[in-house]
């Protein structure tokens, strides 16, 4: 029931969202008149509106699933019911991340059908070609971790607006220390979604996601100890 | 002797410079309807929130149901059902969705319950909770404590924003409920008549401490207020005379216990007792957390906490 709960919370943002993913790109194929663009330039466009899709809807998504019960105020509510706080985190995250996941199908599968119908031979620029897999698998880490990372920061702070900058600070700061690291003395530190050290890059994406669970459960040990 | 529903040893809980609950021993009988009252920020809710885990004491500990509320939480949610004095719930679900939302954390809900108290409080079940009156928000909160078939009732201001009649009808379902079903009701309260009307046992709270703690009978038989009139009455207070008020040639005591013997020792001395009252709640309540009336010093520790009725 309460993962229904977590469903209500957030169908309409998740339908706005899967309405996006869904358009964008007939959309982009109709605006550019179809064919000759698209067999230009179709792969690249839908890894970039795929980044940019999947991106948005992780710190947006990161925010509102973590958000309701303290907006609504009903923490005490649902927190003197006979379940582990760490059970309502994850099941919400869940939730999130189920949604997040079909954002994701959804705009790969248009693209595709798109890419299919104007581009002729879509297995040549699809998706899922072996070259531009990490094209999309790339984002795709990202975006889980940046999930994980706002979700987990707006259950710290219990406030929505704070936990987002807090996520986007957090990753926009990271990045910029590791260019400077990197430009000052050549130290090269991992950063989502790229390879950690010389690891395959599989195993590196798998790090990621890890990672991104390892903060999950940071978030439900502060909450489960956390005084409401 | 009933085992206890509720115990607290020395619960104490400071947030930063505010001592919000300190070294409270309260004692809830099993079965029993507990009053809980006190002034807004008595700490009444620091307590109760420290009953259920929501808040982590600064010493001291708690047992509800003869469990731990540190280490088995889940256990103690599993007996027991909350009202919040915040009386939110989620905005965008109806009545029956909250109840239906309800129903899977308990196996002993009861949808009978839920039949009959959403009739008898005339909930509108298929309105969203965000577009319902205060009133019948608060009624949904305690319909679906009712359901839970809980041993342990915890209703922080239960009757707030209800309106006379059904405050009044929900009183009586509960005092009967809870003595059909044997469950125990630990409920706080601005409304003394009500707690006069249905408690058995009342706790009183004032700046973070018990500062009384019996059963009800035994407080509104040993507790006067004594008129004297004389020459040189005795003006000090006493762990006995709770207050002594002066007014013209009278002296108002406000007698804690052994009320006959304190008259009989005043007439012994040269007064004239002119009047032995006894007194509602509201009055006994009064006097004991208000602050000052002229030539009283009004202290904490009326009646220890547990001195009577529960050892």
């Amino acid at each position: 029931m309460y993962i229904w709960k977590c469903w209500r919370d957030t169908r309409w943002f998740f339908l706005v969202f899967v309405a996006i993913a869904a358009s964008v790109m007939p959309f982009a194929a109709f605006a550019n008149k179809g064919g000759p663009a698209i067999r230009s330039f179709g792969a690249m466009a839908l890894a970039e509106t795929f980044a940019t899709i999947v991106a948005a809807a992780a710190y947006a998504m990161g925010t509102i699933t973590a958000i309701q019960e303290f907006t609504d105020k009903t923490a005490h509510f649902l927190f003197t019911k006979p379940r582990s706080r760490a059970y309502f985190v994850w099941a919400s995250w869940i939730v999130g991340f189920g949604e997040l996941m079909i954002i994701a199908s959804v705009n790969l599968l248009s693209g595709w059908c798109v890419l299919a119908h104007y581009g002729g031979s879509p297995l040549e620029d699809f998706p899922l070609h072996p070259i531009n897999a990490q094209s999309y698998v790339g984002p795709l880490i990202y975006a889980i971790f940046a999930y994980a990372l706002t979700y987990s920061f707006t259950i710290l702070f219990r406030n929505g607006l704070k936990g987002l900058g807090a996520s986007l600070g957090v990753m926009a700061g990271f990045v910029g220390i590791a260019d400077a690291l990197d430009m000052r003395w050549h130290i090269q530190l991992p950063r989502p979604p790229g390879q950690i050290g010389g690891l395959p890059l599989a195993a590196s994406n798998v790090i990621w996601i890890i990672v991104a669970l390892l903060l999950i459960y940071g978030a439900a040990l502060a909450l489960e100890r956390a005084e409401i | 002797m009933n085992p206890l529903a509720i115990r607290t040893d020395n619960l104490s809980k400071v947030y930063r410079d505010v001592h919000a609950v300190r070294d409270v021993d309260l004692h809830v009988p099993r079965g029993a309807i507990y009053g809980f009252l006190g002034r807004n920020g008595a700490g009444k809710t620091t307590t109760i929130k420290m009953l259920l885990g929501l808040a982590r004491p600064t010493s001291g500990f708690a047992r509800v149901l003869e469990m731990d509320t540190r280490t088995q939480r889940i256990a103690i949610f599993q007996r027991t059902a909350f009202v919040s004095e915040r009386k939110t719930l989620y905005p965008f679900l109806s009545p029956s969705d909250l109840v239906r939302f309800s129903r899977g954390f308990y196996p002993t809900w009861s949808d009978i319950a839920v039949e009959k108290y959403s009739r008898l409080l005339e909930i509108p079940m298929k309105r969203r909770f965000e577009s319902l009156s205060n009133g019948n928000q608060t009624k949904v909160l305690l319909l679906l404590a009712l359901s839970q078939g809980a041993d342990l009732l915890i209703l922080d201001e239960p009757t707030t924003a209800l309106d006379p009649v059904t405050a009044d009808e929900f009183l009586r379902v509960l005092a009967g409920d809870a003595m059909e079903r044997g469950c125990t009701v630990f409920f706080s309260s601005h409304q003394l008549e009500e707690v006069e009307r249905i408690a058995e046992y009342v706790g009183v709270m004032d700046r973070g401490k018990l500062l009384m703690e019996s059963r009800l009978d035994d407080i509104k038989s040993e507790f006067r207020l004594i008129i004297a009139t004389g020459n040189s009455l005795p003006m000090e207070t006493s762990s006995r005379v709770l207050s002594v008020a002066s007014d013209g040639c009278y002296c108002k005591y406000f007698v804690t216990r052994d009320a006959e013997d304190f008259a009989a020792e005043l007439t012994r001395d040269g007064a004239t007792v002119t009047q032995t009252a006894s007194l509602s709640l509201r009055e006994i309540f009064l006097h004991l957390v208000r602050k000052e009336p002229p030539c009283t010093s009004g202290n904490a520790g009326a009646i220890p906490a547990g001195s009577s009725s529960f050892s």
